[in-house]
């Protein structure tokens, strides 16, 4: 049993996720406002924390926040349908990936296993070497980045999506194929997330000198990492 | 300024008005000047006081002698201001000091016999007349008033300088009466383009007249409309969100009686599922639009390449259109930067290319096509459905407008995708419109062109927060 908590006030919810998620094999505790799913996160080892953006209180982003301050624990955000800001404002705090709410439970679990998968999956990479290139270092083993010798944060996704970027620079990646290697799961139709990461990655990595910008987008097939002076 | 304005309109006829007095005043002064009092006429109350005076004067100098008669003189001098010289028939004075316009009217009066008054060019009033002495005797009598009889008209320059004050108290006066009239247009236009939190008070400062009356009922109405407005609004977004809790739960309790299901059963949970999904788009779509007009999605100055966004929006626009036999095709895809939010603009721009999806024919490809103008990005979508009747194209972005039965439920939609699509663009400082294609809708979108960064870092903070 996988042990996973879930940040949600509406206490029915969390009865029925607990039945249903315990047939998936996951154990779901549970925790209804900010502060007391706050303390409950920081203060046990859960494989994921499930959170809904709006809690009475404190809200979900703000839990998001203190949360990365102390923990990386991977996060899946319940965000509220129709609201693109909150989504973008969750995965740009450390979100690992989101769900609209009311969502499917199949899909609850299918997003949680890709998470799982993904953050076991970093320790395979822990063995490879660090990788340098154009200003930009990164460090497999701690999940580090540095770009221009200041340190950079970024979340697991973004780490993820940046490794894949710098193992292949110069070559356009598939949408599909980075939603697969950074988020661990297939991309659905009228799935944005994976855009949203690299527009967070790219701002985040800054641009080279002459504002040529890192990573392209290529219509309608995917993204390139550019090294300086490259045209796509 | 417009000329047609209150300003102009009170300011004119203020001034005109002043005109018109100032003129109409100096030309009966001027027809009065001109008429001067007939010499041959007795002129009222102040003709007969000056025939009592003038016979007591003779009187006085008749029988009492020039000495009495030169302190009448003095006297009348000091307390009436009133010259008095008297003559002989002859015309030679009595009296030692005299006026050369005195003595002329005495000269008058001595040729013609005659009662004669003179009004000289200082406006005073020289009147004269033969008086016969009780003693049988005739002198001539002369008075001259100290007070202008009728005051002289203006110059021409002071009509002219008068007419300038006229026009100056008139200019200020209409500033006065108008600058509130144009701070309540102001307020009401603000209203009007949705910005609720507009009042009047504030600017008109100590007013205590009609117009700050007029300026307090319209913030007293104002409040009120958004009070409704607002809690229309809660009350949309709160059913929306409550929505959504119960919806959450019917999705697990679903799937959770998936797990048991057998048979039959499962047919019945599909059709659950499937109803269940969509009064969670139908709310999701509320919550986004109710977001939109809120003000709550703020646009952020980021720089979009909108036609990546549109070729993404086709890519899974093609995904969701081939099992329906249709498909959407990019005319041409012109390099347009815009500012703003990515997401915002693509769920924007989605919503108009699904709404064509659901109406074009079977086997006809959707053309969209963006194209670079001067300073905006122009955007359209054409499908090849049935189209909608003139008279409805206005009204196709309100929240739940059908059309008509040609538009049913059966095509999946629940109104409000092209809404969304309207307060996005609105929110980007673009616009939208419809027209009817020979066969089909087409759907126009402009959007702002951010050529010169700062420009339009202007021109989204220009945006009016919607509430």
């Amino acid at each position: 049993m996988v042990s996973v908590l879930l940040i949600d006030d509406d206490t029915e919810l969390s009865k029925l996720l607990e039945e249903y998620l315990q047939s998936e094999q996951f154990e779901l505790e549970s925790a209804h406002d900010g502060p007391g799913g706050l303390e409950k996160a920081l203060g046990n080892h859960y494989a994921a924390v499930i959170l809904d953006v709006m809690l009475p209180g404190m809200s979900g982003l703000d839990v998001l926040k203190q949360l990365r301050q102390k923990s990386s624990v991977p996060v899946l955000m319940l965000t509220a349908r129709g609201s693109e800001l909150d989504r973008i404002l969750g995965l740009e705090l450390g979100a690992d990936d989101y769900l609209p709410k009311p969502f499917n439970p199949r899909e609850l679990v299918a997003r949680l296993r890709a998470i799982l998968r993904r953050t076991s999956g970093s320790s395979a990479a822990a063995a490879s070497q660090p990788i340098h290139l154009a200003g930009v270092e990164l460090h497999p083993e701690s999940r580090s980045v540095t770009c221009s010798g200041k340190p950079i944060n970024l979340t697991g996704a973004e780490f993820d999506l940046l490794y894949t970027f710098l193992r292949s620079p110069g070559k356009i990646i598939s949408r599909e194929d980075l939603t697969q290697a950074a988020l661990g799961r297939p991309m659905s139709p009228m799935d944005r997330s994976i855009d949203v990461h690299v527009s967070n990655l790219r701002r985040k990595l800054g641009s080279y000198d002459g504002d040529q910008e890192r990573i392209k987008a290529i219509r309608g097939s995917g993204y390139v990492y550019l090294l300086p002076g490259e045209q796509s | 300024m417009k000329y047609r304005s209150l300003f102009w309109k009170i300011f004119l006829c203020f001034w005109l008005a002043a005109a018109a007095m100032i003129a109409a005043l100096n030309v009966m002064l001027w027809l009065s000047i001109g008429n001067e009092p007939n010499p041959e006429r007795r002129r009222g109350a102040l003709g007969e006081a000056l025939n009592l005076y003038s016979e007591s004067a003779v009187q006085v100098y008749d029988s009492e002698g020039p000495k009495s008669f030169e302190e009448y003189v003095q006297r009348s001098m000091k307390e009436a201001g009133t010259e008095i010289a008297l003559f002989d028939s002859n015309g030679k004075p009595l009296v030692s000091q005299s006026t050369p316009e005195v003595t002329s009217v005495a000269a008058e009066i001595q040729q013609t016999g005659q009662h004669v008054s003179h009004i000289t060019s200082l406006g005073r009033l020289t009147w004269g007349r033969p008086v016969e002495a009780p003693s049988g005797k005739t002198y001539i009598f002369v008075s001259r008033l100290r007070q202008p009889y009728i005051p002289r008209g203006l110059p021409s320059w002071g009509i002219v300088l008068s007419i300038v004050a006229a026009g100056v108290i008139s200019y200020l006066l209409a500033l006065y009466l108008t600058s509130p009239v144009k701070k309540l247009k102001a307020v009401v236009q603000s209203f009007a383009e949705g910005n609720l939190d507009a009042r009047v008070t504030p600017q008109l400062g100590s007013r205590r007249d009609e117009l700050a009356d007029l300026g307090r009922e319209f913030d007293h109405m104002a409040e009120r409309i958004a009070a409704l407005i607002s809690s229309q609004k809660r009350l949309l977004a709160d059913i929306s969100h409550e929505l959504r809790s119960p919806l959450a739960r019917l999705t697990v309790a679903l799937e959770l009686a998936r797990k048991n299901a057998t048979g039959k059963g499962i047919g019945a949970l599909d059709r659950i599922e499937m109803e269940t999904e969509r009064v969670n788009k139908l709310v999701g779509q509320l919550l986004a639009l109710t977001r939109l007009e809120s003000g709550a999605e703020r646009v952020p100055p980021e720089t979009v390449a909108l036609e990546d966004v549109v070729q993404l929006v086709i890519d899974d626009a093609n995904y969701e259109a081939k099992p329906q036999k249709k498909e959407v095709k990019a005319i041409q895809l012109d390099p347009c930067r815009v500012r703003g939010s990515e997401e915002l603009l693509r769920s924007g721009i989605e919503n108009v290319v699904r709404n064509a999806i659901r109406y074009t024919a079977e086997g006809s490809a959707i053309e969209v096509s963006l194209t670079a103008r001067l300073d905006t990005a122009l955007l359209t979508v054409r499908d090849f459905g049935p189209g909608v009747p003139e008279s409805e194209l206005a009204h196709i972005f309100e929240p739940f407008y059908r059309v008509s039965e040609a538009r049913e439920r059966a095509s999946g939609g629940v109104g409000l995708g092209l809404s969304i699509a309207e307060r996005t663009v609105k929110l980007h400082g673009g616009s939208i419109s419809a027209a009817n294609a020979h066969d089909g809708l087409l759907i126009t979108i402009e959007l702002p062109l951010s050529a010169t960064p700062a420009a339009v870092t202007h021109a989204v903070e220009k945006q009016p927060v919607q509430s």
